[in-house]
Protein backbone atom coordinates (compact mmCIF):
# COMPACT_ATOMS: atom_id res chain seq x y z
CA UNK A 1 0.00 0.00 0.00
CA UNK A 2 1.46 3.30 -1.06
CA UNK A 3 1.97 5.89 1.65
CA UNK A 4 0.86 9.35 0.56
CA UNK A 5 2.98 12.19 1.90
CA UNK A 6 0.89 14.81 3.61
CA UNK A 7 1.51 18.49 3.17
CA UNK A 8 2.79 18.77 6.76
CA UNK A 9 5.30 15.95 6.21
CA UNK A 10 6.49 17.53 3.01
CA UNK A 11 6.81 20.93 4.67
CA UNK A 12 8.78 19.43 7.59
CA UNK A 13 11.07 17.54 5.21
CA UNK A 14 11.75 20.59 3.08
CA UNK A 15 12.30 22.75 6.12
CA UNK A 16 14.83 20.26 7.53
CA UNK A 17 16.58 19.89 4.20
CA UNK A 18 16.73 23.64 3.79
CA UNK A 19 18.08 24.14 7.27
CA UNK A 20 20.74 21.48 6.83
CA UNK A 21 21.77 22.97 3.51
CA UNK A 22 22.01 26.43 5.05
CA UNK A 23 24.06 25.11 7.96
CA UNK A 24 26.40 23.32 5.54
CA UNK A 25 26.87 26.47 3.52
CA UNK A 26 27.05 29.10 6.22
CA UNK A 27 28.39 27.24 9.27
CA UNK A 28 30.60 24.34 8.03
CA UNK A 29 33.09 24.62 10.92
CA UNK A 30 30.28 24.59 13.51
CA UNK A 31 28.84 21.43 11.94
CA UNK A 32 32.26 19.78 11.86
CA UNK A 33 32.91 20.63 15.53
CA UNK A 34 29.46 19.31 16.45
CA UNK A 35 30.14 16.05 14.63
CA UNK A 36 33.57 15.69 16.25
CA UNK A 37 32.14 16.42 19.70
CA UNK A 38 29.41 13.82 19.25
CA UNK A 39 31.86 11.18 17.99
CA UNK A 40 34.21 11.88 20.91
CA UNK A 41 31.39 11.57 23.46
CA UNK A 42 30.15 8.32 21.89
CA UNK A 43 33.69 6.89 21.89
CA UNK A 44 34.21 7.83 25.56
CA UNK A 45 30.89 6.21 26.49
CA UNK A 46 31.83 3.03 24.62
CA UNK A 47 35.25 2.91 26.31
CA UNK A 48 33.79 3.46 29.79
CA UNK A 49 31.09 0.79 29.43
CA UNK A 50 33.48 -1.72 27.85
CA UNK A 51 36.16 -1.05 30.46
CA UNK A 52 33.68 -1.42 33.32
CA UNK A 53 32.34 -4.69 31.87
CA UNK A 54 35.81 -6.16 31.41
CA UNK A 55 36.91 -5.06 34.89
CA UNK A 56 33.77 -6.56 36.42
CA UNK A 57 34.23 -9.82 34.55
CA UNK A 58 37.92 -10.11 35.50
CA UNK A 59 37.14 -9.29 39.12
CA UNK A 60 34.46 -11.99 39.28
CA UNK A 61 36.77 -14.64 37.81
CA UNK A 62 39.67 -13.91 40.20
CA UNK A 63 37.81 -14.09 43.49
CA UNK A 64 37.92 -17.14 45.73
CA UNK A 65 34.18 -17.86 45.70
CA UNK A 66 31.24 -17.87 43.30
CA UNK A 67 28.49 -16.19 45.26
CA UNK A 68 27.58 -14.97 48.72
CA UNK A 69 24.19 -14.61 50.36
CA UNK A 70 23.63 -12.96 53.73
CA UNK A 71 20.53 -12.21 55.80
CA UNK A 72 21.95 -8.82 56.82
CA UNK A 73 22.75 -6.02 54.43
CA UNK A 74 25.84 -3.85 54.53
CA UNK A 75 28.42 -6.62 55.00
CA UNK A 76 30.91 -7.01 52.15
CA UNK A 77 30.77 -10.34 50.27
CA UNK A 78 34.52 -10.82 50.64
CA UNK A 79 34.21 -10.70 54.43
CA UNK A 80 32.40 -14.04 54.52
CA UNK A 81 34.97 -15.75 52.31
CA UNK A 82 37.63 -14.47 54.71
CA UNK A 83 35.69 -15.79 57.71
CA UNK A 84 35.32 -19.20 56.03
CA UNK A 85 39.07 -19.30 55.37
CA UNK A 86 40.07 -18.07 58.84
CA UNK A 87 37.97 -20.62 60.71
CA UNK A 88 39.73 -23.42 58.84
CA UNK A 89 43.05 -22.02 60.00
CA UNK A 90 41.94 -21.57 63.59
CA UNK A 91 41.03 -25.22 63.96
CA UNK A 92 44.60 -26.27 63.21
CA UNK A 93 46.26 -23.88 65.69
CA UNK B 1 28.26 -0.46 10.45
CA UNK B 2 30.78 1.23 12.74
CA UNK B 3 27.96 2.79 14.74
CA UNK B 4 26.25 -0.59 15.18
CA UNK B 5 29.51 -2.06 16.49
CA UNK B 6 29.83 0.86 18.93
CA UNK B 7 26.47 -0.06 20.40
CA UNK B 8 26.72 -3.85 20.15
CA UNK B 9 30.13 -4.26 21.80
CA UNK B 10 29.22 -2.71 25.17
CA UNK B 11 25.82 -4.39 25.20
CA UNK B 12 27.41 -7.81 24.63
CA UNK B 13 30.00 -7.13 27.36
CA UNK B 14 27.27 -6.10 29.82
CA UNK B 15 25.18 -9.17 29.02
CA UNK B 16 28.23 -11.40 29.50
CA UNK B 17 28.94 -9.84 32.89
CA UNK B 18 25.37 -10.23 34.09
CA UNK B 19 25.19 -13.79 32.81
CA UNK B 20 28.29 -14.66 34.82
CA UNK B 21 26.99 -13.13 38.05
CA UNK B 22 24.04 -15.47 38.41
CA UNK B 23 21.68 -15.47 41.38
CA UNK B 24 22.57 -17.41 44.50
CA UNK B 25 20.64 -20.61 45.14
CA UNK B 26 20.04 -20.66 48.87
CA UNK B 27 20.79 -23.90 50.71
CA UNK B 28 18.21 -25.34 53.15
CA UNK B 29 20.59 -24.85 56.09
CA UNK B 30 20.96 -21.16 55.19
CA UNK B 31 17.21 -20.77 54.70
CA UNK B 32 16.50 -22.41 58.06
CA UNK B 33 18.49 -19.81 60.03
CA UNK B 34 18.28 -16.75 57.76
CA UNK B 35 14.95 -15.69 59.31
CA UNK B 36 16.36 -15.59 62.85
CA UNK B 37 16.78 -12.06 64.22
CA UNK B 38 19.49 -13.00 66.71
CA UNK B 39 21.82 -14.54 64.10
CA UNK B 40 23.83 -13.22 61.18
CA UNK B 41 23.73 -15.94 58.57
CA UNK B 42 25.82 -16.16 55.41
CA UNK B 43 26.25 -18.66 52.62
CA UNK B 44 29.41 -18.77 50.52
CA UNK B 45 28.80 -20.76 47.35
CA UNK B 46 31.78 -22.22 45.50
CA UNK B 47 34.38 -21.42 48.19
CA UNK B 48 37.65 -22.31 46.49
CA UNK B 49 39.78 -24.86 48.37
CA UNK B 50 42.31 -25.29 45.57
CA UNK B 51 42.55 -24.79 41.80
CA UNK B 52 39.97 -27.45 41.00
CA UNK B 53 37.96 -28.13 44.18
CA UNK B 54 35.24 -25.94 45.61
CA UNK B 55 32.73 -26.34 48.40
CA UNK B 56 29.75 -24.50 49.85
CA UNK B 57 29.93 -22.93 53.29
CA UNK B 58 27.19 -21.76 55.65
CA UNK B 59 28.22 -19.47 58.51
CA UNK B 60 26.13 -18.72 61.59
CA UNK B 61 27.20 -15.84 63.85
CA UNK B 62 25.37 -15.29 67.13
CA UNK B 63 24.75 -11.58 67.75
CA UNK B 64 24.98 -11.88 71.55
CA UNK B 65 25.80 -14.33 74.32
CA UNK B 66 22.17 -15.41 74.69
CA UNK B 67 21.93 -16.33 71.02
CA UNK B 68 25.27 -18.15 71.28
CA UNK B 69 24.04 -20.14 74.28
CA UNK B 70 20.97 -21.09 72.24
CA UNK B 71 23.09 -22.17 69.26
CA UNK B 72 25.38 -24.24 71.49
CA UNK B 73 22.39 -26.03 72.92
CA UNK B 74 20.85 -26.54 69.51
CA UNK B 75 24.04 -28.09 68.11
CA UNK B 76 24.93 -29.94 71.30
CA UNK B 77 28.23 -28.11 71.80
CA UNK B 78 29.38 -28.86 75.31
CA UNK B 79 32.79 -27.21 75.42
CA UNK B 80 33.08 -23.61 76.59
CA UNK B 81 36.16 -22.38 74.72
CA UNK B 82 38.47 -23.01 71.77
CA UNK B 83 37.18 -24.77 68.66
CA UNK B 84 34.65 -27.58 68.55
CA UNK B 85 34.42 -29.55 65.32
CA UNK B 86 32.35 -32.47 64.15
CA UNK B 87 30.92 -34.17 61.09
CA UNK B 88 27.21 -33.39 60.90
CA UNK B 89 24.31 -34.96 59.09
CA UNK B 90 23.50 -33.11 55.87
CA UNK B 91 19.85 -32.57 56.86
CA UNK B 92 20.32 -32.26 60.63
CA UNK B 93 23.83 -30.87 61.20
CA UNK B 94 23.42 -31.18 64.96
CA UNK B 95 23.48 -34.96 64.58
CA UNK B 96 27.02 -36.34 64.54
CA UNK B 97 27.88 -38.81 61.77
CA UNK B 98 30.93 -40.91 60.92
CA UNK B 99 33.76 -39.30 58.97
CA UNK B 100 33.07 -41.56 55.98
CA UNK B 101 29.41 -40.48 55.52
CA UNK B 102 28.72 -38.48 52.31
CA UNK B 103 27.29 -35.94 51.87
CA UNK B 104 27.89 -34.36 55.25
CA UNK B 105 28.79 -31.07 56.92
CA UNK B 106 32.20 -30.47 58.43
CA UNK B 107 31.18 -28.15 61.24
CA UNK B 108 33.52 -25.91 63.24
CA UNK B 109 32.36 -23.78 66.14
CA UNK B 110 34.60 -20.95 67.31
CA UNK B 111 33.61 -19.91 70.82
CA UNK B 112 35.58 -16.66 70.85
CA UNK B 113 33.77 -15.44 67.71
CA UNK B 114 30.38 -17.02 68.55
CA UNK B 115 30.53 -18.51 65.08
CA UNK B 116 29.77 -21.89 63.56
CA UNK B 117 30.90 -22.63 60.00
CA UNK B 118 29.56 -25.60 58.04
CA UNK B 119 31.62 -26.86 55.07
CA UNK B 120 29.73 -29.16 52.76
CA UNK B 121 31.56 -32.41 51.99
CA UNK B 122 30.18 -34.34 49.03
CA UNK B 123 33.28 -36.11 47.81
CA UNK B 124 36.56 -37.49 49.07
CA UNK B 125 38.32 -34.86 46.96
CA UNK B 126 36.58 -32.11 48.92
CA UNK B 127 37.49 -33.67 52.28
CA UNK B 128 41.11 -34.00 51.18
CA UNK B 129 41.17 -30.48 49.75
CA UNK B 130 39.77 -29.11 53.02
CA UNK B 131 42.56 -30.79 55.00
CA UNK B 132 45.19 -29.68 52.49
CA UNK B 133 43.85 -26.11 52.71
CA UNK B 134 44.28 -26.17 56.47
CA UNK B 135 47.80 -27.60 56.26
CA UNK B 136 48.82 -25.17 53.52
CA UNK B 137 47.62 -22.17 55.52
CA UNK B 138 49.53 -23.32 58.59
CA UNK B 139 52.70 -23.89 56.56
CA UNK B 140 52.40 -20.42 55.02
CA UNK B 141 52.02 -18.85 58.46
CA UNK B 142 55.17 -20.56 59.82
Amino acid sequence: MEHKITFEELWEHEERQGLQQRLRQDYPSWLRRRRQRRTALASIAVLVVTGFSIFNFQFSTHRKYDNVACNRSGIAEGHWATVAAEILTKEMI
Amino acid sequence: MKRILHILLPVVCCLLTFACSRDVEEMPLYQKYAMRNDLTVAQVTGFQLNDSVKTDVVILVADDSTAWAGLKEEFDIRTAEGITSWMGDIDEPANRVKRSVRPAWRAMAVHADRTIAFYRIDTEAQRQALMDYQMRTIENKQ
